[in-house]
């Protein structure tokens, strides 16, 4: 009996991780595509912030604060369901890089603010002291700093994300999940499918959760 | 942008008209969806705390299998545990309603995370607390008991209280296997109302109500911890 089981699963495992593969594909373009638009986002409004006026970063707060409590399938449901109410009809792809995008730029912001924050204020006043404008201050002292100091977050924000991107099965964009409940509904091999897309998932964060481990325990032996 | 403001007034209009039909079904899925966050979160607290001590354990196989148990739940999707556990079990002859699948589900992928919040919690307590439990002759769990756990637990709040919000809003995915939450209800609503965009905006709003006091009190914890840090130092 068990052996039995054992040899179908056997049979059958390439089956399955030939379409999953293909899933993992979509699972890394959504990824890819709400990663780059959050941190195009993050780095805007963290940018922005530092001017200190006061209606744009209540703004920026409001947004922050909104996204945050917002869990991100709700925001998926509003971009690919809620939007056809007012005449847009976007693809489950585009939607789910856009609602994910979404929150993950209100992490963004906040993980980029606090890199900038971190930095001694002295950086900025040596700055303006040899004449540099602004905008040299920024690009030349401030950003390069600043992004050392969030690639942890960052990296583990990409964790994340790759995780959320699961979410996008619901809106029907055929990423890894999203395959393995089609590959479910015509073989019931729930256990042992679900089992193979966890394993692909771990596989493609597992990379990135030990890369930030690595940075932060080079950051702890230097401080 | 008369038009415009026209639109939004008769766009927000529907909402009082709406409301009667919605409200019964919305407000009986809110409890559904505090009840999967408690429960959910009440597991992850005590998974938390077993791994988190689990990792600090003096005997190494130990220390492997609660590492082992963090790097899982932090690389695998919540969904994905969602189901296995509810679609998964179905062959081995074990059916879990989808309440108690999104509660163990979830408290199963946040315990992870808890257990490192507290394990960061658990180092920052001085090496020189457990060596004064053990110089008055405490045992082991006395020091943890009496001594760790209260000093780390305060380290531990603020982050604690953003996990919670982290589930409250995970357990949107409890919608996915058809646990009669906000979610799920929200998406009944927009397939008999066909008013998608309204009601996934209520659900959005309600999501932030009950999770904004919660950052409000992560905040001001934040803020007074680090008070009470100023004012040892």
């Amino acid at each position: 009996m068990f052996m039995d089981s054992l040899a179908y699963i056997g049979s059958r495992a390439p089956v399955y991780l030939e379409v999953l593969l293909q899933g993992a594909g979509v699972t890394v373009m959504i990824t890819a595509g709400s990663f780059l638009m959050a941190v195009f986002i993050g780095l805007t409004l963290a940018i922005l912030k530092t001017y200190r006026l006061s209606i744009v970063n209540a703004l920026i707060n409001v947004y922050v604060e909104l996204f945050r409590g917002i869990p991100a399938l709700t925001l998926l449901f509003i971009c690919y369901f809620g939007l056809t109410y007012v005449g847009t009809r976007l693809n489950p792809l585009p939607a789910a890089i856009i609602g994910l995008g979404l929150s993950g730029g209100a992490y963004c912001t906040e993980i980029f603010r606090s890199g900038i924050s971190a930095l001694h204020h002295g950086q900025r006043e040596a700055a303006a002291a040899v004449g540099m404008k602004p905008f040299m201050t920024m690009r030349y002292i401030i950003l390069p700093q600043a992004l050392r100091i969030t690639l942890p977050p960052l990296g583990n924000y990409a964790v994340g994300l790759i995780k959320d991107t699961a979410v996008a099965s619901a809106v029907a964009a055929p990423e890894i999940l999203f395959r393995a409940r089609n590959l479910t509904t015509e073989t019931f091999d729930t256990a042992f499918i679900y089992l193979l897309v966890a394993c692909l998932y771990f596989c493609m964060t597992f990379p990135i959760a030990r890369w930030v481990d690595h940075l932060e325990k080079k950051k702890a032996s230097q401080s | 942008m008369i038009g415009l403001l026209s639109d939004f007034q008769s766009f927000l209009a529907v909402y009082p008209q709406k409301w009667p039909s919605w409200s019964y079904d919305i407000t009986r899925a809110v409890v559904v969806t505090l009840k999967i966050t408690a429960g959910a979160f009440a597991l992850g607290l005590v998974i938390g705390l077993v791994v988190a001590i689990g990792r600090l354990s003096p005997r190494k196989s130990v220390r492997r299998m609660a590492t082992v148990y963090v790097e899982i739940t932090r690389g695998v999707p919540s969904l994905v545990i969602l189901f296995l556990l509810y679609f998964g079990l179905v062959p081995l002859g074990i059916a879990l309603d989808a309440v108690p699948a999104a509660i163990l589900g979830l408290g199963i992928s946040s315990g992870g995370y808890i257990a490192e919040i507290f394990r960061a919690g658990i180092e920052a307590t001085h090496r020189g607390q457990r060596e004064a439990g053990l110089t008055v002759g405490m045992s082991s769990f006395q020091i943890y008991r009496f001594i760790i756990i209260p000093q780390a637990t305060r380290i531990a709040l603020p982050p604690l209280v953003n996990m919670l919000i982290t589930v409250l809003k995970d357990s949107s995915l409890a919608s996915l296997i058809s646990a009669p939450e906000i979610m799920l209800r929200a998406k009944d609503i927009s397939s008999t109302d066909f008013l998608p965009l309204h009601i996934f905006l209520l659900v959005g709003v309600i999501y932030c109500l009950l999770a904004l006091p919660l950052s409000l009190v992560a905040r001001v914890m934040e803020r007074k911890m680090f008070a009470g840090l100023g004012a040892r130092l």
